[in-house]
């Protein structure tokens, strides 16, 4: 049973890092390949280029990203969250830098997989060669220790 | 179908969306996501991590929101934000549906908006994931 805290000095100096910058294009196959998984059918009627695409689209270009070293604490892993949040909308043809982010590390004691680390991370989507983030893609893994978790109830 | 910004109101429920997620539709996410952990699409792997089989992945659950959300905005506006928060696992094959209602109904950065609450629950009537979404009206 973990009892002191095990995001040292070490762990926060991870938060704030960032993987290179990769390129992304919103293509009509990037639009078919997630409307095909999400919606089961290809997008309809096809945005022509310039057109509003549907948000969905970058799932399919989350993969342009470079990784992101993750610290490695615990055990084990849960997906917690996912989000996607955009700006304006997506258009057809327009090209995007992706970045992936570790945006936050945070712990918690008790509950029910006892002691846990939540890493926030998320993977921006800005508009070439500025800082405009126009889409953002987030999610929180947590680590535990399986053998520390008291089982029952739901995590908060 | 497609809602009328001008007369929606706080509780409007969205229709509910059932699917039931199965092993082809989790592959096409994997290949999408380039993300391949074996207990999405091999039982046997499932099975020995501790689980009662394969498992439909949360960010694949996500999307489905997404797609919950859609077809009640139709061409009514557009979705700025979705966001989920896992519960417990959804078996791959299972049904699951996502139920939802209108939370807020607003004025920002000139525009209307709308706040929307929604649950995926299972077969067994559980909540297993709680999700939000923002809504923006043209």
């Amino acid at each position: 049973m973990v009892e002191e805290s095990l995001l040292t000095e070490d762990v926060r100096a991870h938060i704030g890092k960032t993987a290179d910058r990769g390129l992304a294009r919103v293509t009509p196959q990037a639009l078919l390949r997630a409307s095909e998984t999400y919606f089961g059918a290809p997008w309809e009627p096809a945005p022509a280029h310039g057109e509003p695409v549907p948000g969905i689209v970058v799932a399919a270009l989350e993969t342009e990203s470079f990784g992101l070293e993750m610290p490695s604490v615990m055990p084990n892993s849960l997906l917690i969250s996912n989000e996607w949040q955009f700006e304006r909308q997506l258009r057809m043809g327009e090209e995007l830098e992706v970045q992936a982010r570790l945006a936050d590390i945070s712990e918690r004691f008790g509950g029910r997989f006892g002691y846990s680390l939540y890493f926030r991370s998320e993977v921006e989507f800005r508009e070439p060669g500025t800082d405009t983030v126009v889409a953002r893609s987030s999610q929180t893994m947590m680590q535990y220790d399986a053998a520390s978790a008291a089982g029952g109830g739901d995590e908060e | 179908m497609s809602v009328d910004p001008a007369t929606l109101q706080e509780g409007v429920e969205l229709p509910p969306l059932e699917v039931a997620p199965g092993l082809g539709q989790v592959i096409r996410y994997c290949g999408m996501a380039w993300a391949f952990p074996p207990f999405f699409y091999d039982a046997e792997a499932a099975r020995a991590m501790g689980m009662p089989g394969t498992i439909v992945p949360g960010p694949l659950k996500l999307g489905i929101v997404y797609r919950a959300v859609h077809e009640w905005l139709g061409d009514a506006g557009w979705i700025r934000q979705v966001r989920t928060a896992h519960r417990r696992p959804d078996r791959t094959g299972r049904p699951i549906t996502v139920v939802g209602q209108v939370a807020r109904v607003y004025e920002e950065d000139g525009a209307r908006r709308a706040d929307l609450e929604l649950l995926i629950i299972n077969e067994e009537q559980q909540p297993s994931v709680r999700a939000f979404a923002v809504v923006e009206f043209f």
